[in-house]
């Protein structure tokens, strides 16, 4: 076989594996348009190597005519696939330089198939054989076309277009780029056009050899295309690897989490999805595949934080995007946990929340530890508080039953003397003037208490109402709680201050308020309420009412609830609502009791608002 | 029974409360003495007269306990109940963790305070039979000579007249003079009784019997 016929056919079969290639990655991606017209590029020039082949072996002048005019077919194909191959691999090139190479080259290809044999040769009148490459091959002699100055400005706007679209990569920056892809199409056009005007004009005799060209500029741009490949591989290759390593670092940042007891979670406000980790829904009671809707964790929240976390979660939406608060959980089966939350918001450009990330924690442990310390703070402060007063119930229940006990063992002895034949009258008068003495004593007792607390104990300032209400009902409060009593209390606006000694109001107001809760007795379930209410009793006075849902005070008991020693309960002095009653009146106040129209006891005190000059 | 009548003395520094309850008692029958003071009361009474003591739990210097403590130091410790105005858990634990009789509170049901008192006077008549059994006893076996209370040890430690005439260095028929002494002096029949008496007076304090004491 002969040289020329190794070297095209070699041209040729490598341009159509690349074509093949390139053609399938296009099919594979449809969005490769570069790859298409690289396919179409080669396969043009694997076409006009065969031309050439033909051209060369041409017997008669008419032959080499028809091998010349379907090259050129090969040669339109070749450059419009060039053209469109620099627009869109280099993404540069103006687009009316383009379509002007386009339109000069398909210009040329209609001027080929009208005017002459072809564009070249009007008329090829014979044939030469010339050495070539150590063998015999055909060139042509003939009249040449003058349309054959289209094909050559087709080449030259493609010259301009290709170092146009190159300038633009470089001054973007990638200059290798620019240099392989703009630099060797300009060269090997200006090569093939030099090579084919002198072979074409006589002046140097060799046959046409442009396909050396066309495989030039298909060698750079495939290798431009490939290294692309490879390029795109290693890309490939570091991005599974970073991949991994943010697999690995996720999963370190897991187990921090989880070993920190965090549960974490995320909530996609757009797409209304919530992400959260295993260890939150296992802290939450949600299964682990569970579709997870806002809702449901607003369910799963305590009835009465579910509010105050709504709340302050909006304020956080509304202010500056970070939520921290506590709140109880209640579980499907019934187990509740104090939870400890943190979560940041994150806003779109309009300063919409579009995503909440935070982490959750089980503090149920330090809670219970806190209640039970807070729990004994207010013990100590209610036996410090409640002191004063049963110091005084226990002297006063001391010193009263003194008279009163004598009054007994006396009336007993009379009796007893009475029933004796001949009873001494002198004694019996003698006991009854003791017993009326140990009358006045018990009385004196009293008075003396009552005296007490109004010359000495009363320290009578001006009372705030709010402040009294909330102060006691504050106490009163986790007491409440852990009985399951619903504690209320409700100060109407704008209240005047009262005068009065704070402590022993608050002494009345922590009686009367634990009374109620003990007539709610330890029975579960049904309304447990004990509510607290201050508003206006008349133009110089306010009123307080203490009320409970228990089952009211029996009629035949309402009269005597207020007798000293008068008590319903097993370990009762029965001296607390008496004690009351002292203290109220020392303030000028009432203090009564009456049952409520849907049941349970109220009892209420008014206290006389405070003059300007009433304090003193 | 006794030769001399029971009474109950009631010490309370109220003076009402004291005539109260003291005609009271005195018209159920009873002897009653009244002090103002635990004091009073320790000072005056009589160091054997039978009875018991009411006393308030609540008095200036020495209370109610304190009396009741101070008693039971004494050769005639009376029986005391205490009476309060106002009784609390923790003052009724203690009084009876301190020996008191009873607990009772000033305006306690007649009925209560009668019972107690005939509760007290009953212990006391009780304790001062047995007191008085064993100073009897107790004089009784004072007029045994050293020798006859050595031997005496031994007989109620079970031990035979050989051994005791071993344990002595003397002789098994002088041992059995003693004990023949002994049973005369004591007025006794069997070793059995013997054994009882001399444990009743508690003559040997040391003696570990392989009798079981006092049942």
């Amino acid at each position: 076989m002969s040289l020329v016929t190794i070297i095209w056919s070699m041209i040729a079969s490598a341009c159509l594996t690349l074509a093949a290639i390139n053609f399938l990655t296009w099919g594979r991606n449809r969005k490769a348009w570069a790859n298409l017209f690289f396919s179409l590029l080669a396969t043009g020039t694997a076409a006009w190597t065969f031309c050439e082949l033909w051209m060369m072996r041409a017997e008669t002048p008419a032959e080499f005519a028809t091998a010349l005019k379907w090259g050129h077919v090969a040669v339109w194909l070749v450059i419009i696939s060039m053209v469109w191959f620099i627009r869109l691999y280099l993404r540069a090139g103006r687009a009316w330089l383009a379509w002007t190479v386009c339109g000069f080259r398909t210009l040329a290809l209609v001027l080929n198939f009208l005017v002459g044999q072809n564009l070249n040769y009007r008329e090829i009148t014979h044939l030469q054989s010339v050495r070539f490459l150590g063998e015999s091959v055909q060139i042509a002699e003939g009249v040449h076309n003058p349309w054959m100055l289209v094909g050559q400005l087709s080449l030259v706007s493609l010259v301009i277009f290709a170092a146009d679209a190159a300038a633009t990569v470089w001054r973007r920056g990638d200059r290798r780029t620019a240099l392989t892809v703009g630099g060797s199409v300009a060269f090997f056009s200006i090569v093939g056009a030099a090579q084919s005007l002198l072979v074409l004009w006589g002046i140097v005799r060799v046959p046409l050899s442009a396909s050396l060209s066309f495989m030039g500029v298909v060698a750079v741009m495939g290798f431009e295309l490939s290294s692309d490949m490879i390029r795109a591989a290693q890309l490939a290759r570091k991005l599974r690897e970073s991949e991994a390593e943010l697999r690995e670092s996720e999963e370190r940042m897991r187990l921090a989490v989880e070993g920190a007891d965090f549960g974490i979670w995320i909530r996609d406000l757009a797409r209304k999805e919530i992400w959260a980790s295993d260890k939150w829904r296992g802290l939450f009671g949600f299964a682990k595949a569970e579709r997870l809707e806002f809702g449901d964790v607003l369910q799963r929240i305590h009835p009465d934080d579910r509010d105050p976390f709504r709340l302050k979660l909006k304020k956080a939406a509304e202010g500056g995007g970070n939520y921290e608060g506590e709140y109880r959980i209640v579980l499907p089966s019934g187990e509740v946990r104090w939870i400890s939350s943190l979560a940041h918001f994150e806003f779109d450009s309009a300063g919409r929340p579009i995503l909440i990330r935070g982490v959750s924690r089980d503090i149920t442990g330090r809670k219970e530890a806190e209640e039970e310390t807070q729990a004994l703070r207010r013990d100590l402060a209610h036996v410090d508080r409640v002191s004063m007063m049963g110091q005084l119930a226990s002297s006063l229940a001391h010193e009263i039953n003194q008279p009163l006990g004598a009054i007994l063992r006396n009336a007993e002895a009379a009796e007893l003397f009475m029933q004796e034949k001949s009873p001494d009258l002198d004694e019996i008068r003698a006991i009854l003037a003791d017993i009326r003495k140990d009358d006045q004593r018990a009385g004196s007792v009293i008075d003396r208490m009552r005296g007490l607390l109004k010359r000495h104990s009363l320290d009578k300032k001006f009372v705030d109402v709010g402040e009294l209400v909330g102060g006691v009902a504050v106490l009163v409060h986790s007491d409440a709680a852990s009985r399951h009593i619903k504690l209320e209390w409700a100060v109407a606006d704008h209240l005047p201050p009262v005068l009065g000694d704070v402590v022993h109001l608050q002494q009345v107001l922590l009686n009367l308020m634990v009374n109620g809760m003990d007539a709610l007795g330890e029975a579960n379930g049904g309304d447990r309420r004990v509510r607290v209410t201050a508003a206006r009793g008349g133009p110089k006075t306010v009123e307080i009412a203490v009320s409970d849902s228990g089952s009211g005070i029996p009629v035949d008991r309402l009269a005597h609830i207020f007798d000293p020693f008068f008590t319903t309960k097993p370990n009762g002095m029965g001296m607390g609502l008496a004690i009351s009653r002292t203290i109220i009146e020392a303030h000028n106040g009432r203090l009564w009791a009456e049952n409520q129209k849907d049941g349970g006891a109220s009892f209420r005190f008014t206290l006389p608002v405070a003059e300007k000059d009433g304090a003193r | 029974m006794s030769e001399t009548v029971p009474i109950i003395h009631v010490v309370d520094d109220d003076a009402s409360f004291l005539a109260a309850i003291s005609r009271l008692l005195r018209a159920n029958g009873f002897s009653v003495k009244t002090y103002s003071s635990a004091h009073e009361f320790l000072g005056q009474r009589d160091a054997d007269a039978p009875g018991c003591v009411l006393a308030d739990l609540r008095m200036p210097q020495m209370n109610g306990l304190d009396l009741q403590s101070a008693l039971a130091q004494t050769a005639n410790p009376l029986p005391l109940v205490i009476l309060t105005g106002h009784g609390d858990i923790s003052s009724t634990v203690r009084a009876m963790r301190s020996g008191a009789e009873d607990f009772l509170e000033k305006r306690a049901p007649k009925e209560a305070l009668l019972e107690a008192v005939t509760r007290a006077l009953g212990r006391d008549s009780r304790e001062r039979d047995a007191r008085r059994r064993q100073r009897d006893l107790r004089a009784l076996f004072d007029t045994l000579t050293e020798r006859e209370l050595e031997v005496l040890s031994h007989v109620v430690r079970g031990r035979l007249n050989k051994q005791i005439a071993g344990d002595l260095n003397i002789h098994e028929r002088t041992v059995k003079l003693h004990r023949t002494a002994i049973t005369t002096k004591l007025k006794v029949q069997s070793v059995a009784e013997l054994t009882r008496l001399t444990q009743e007076a508690d003559i040997f304090p040391d003696l570990v019997t392989t009798f079981p004491k006092g049942q």
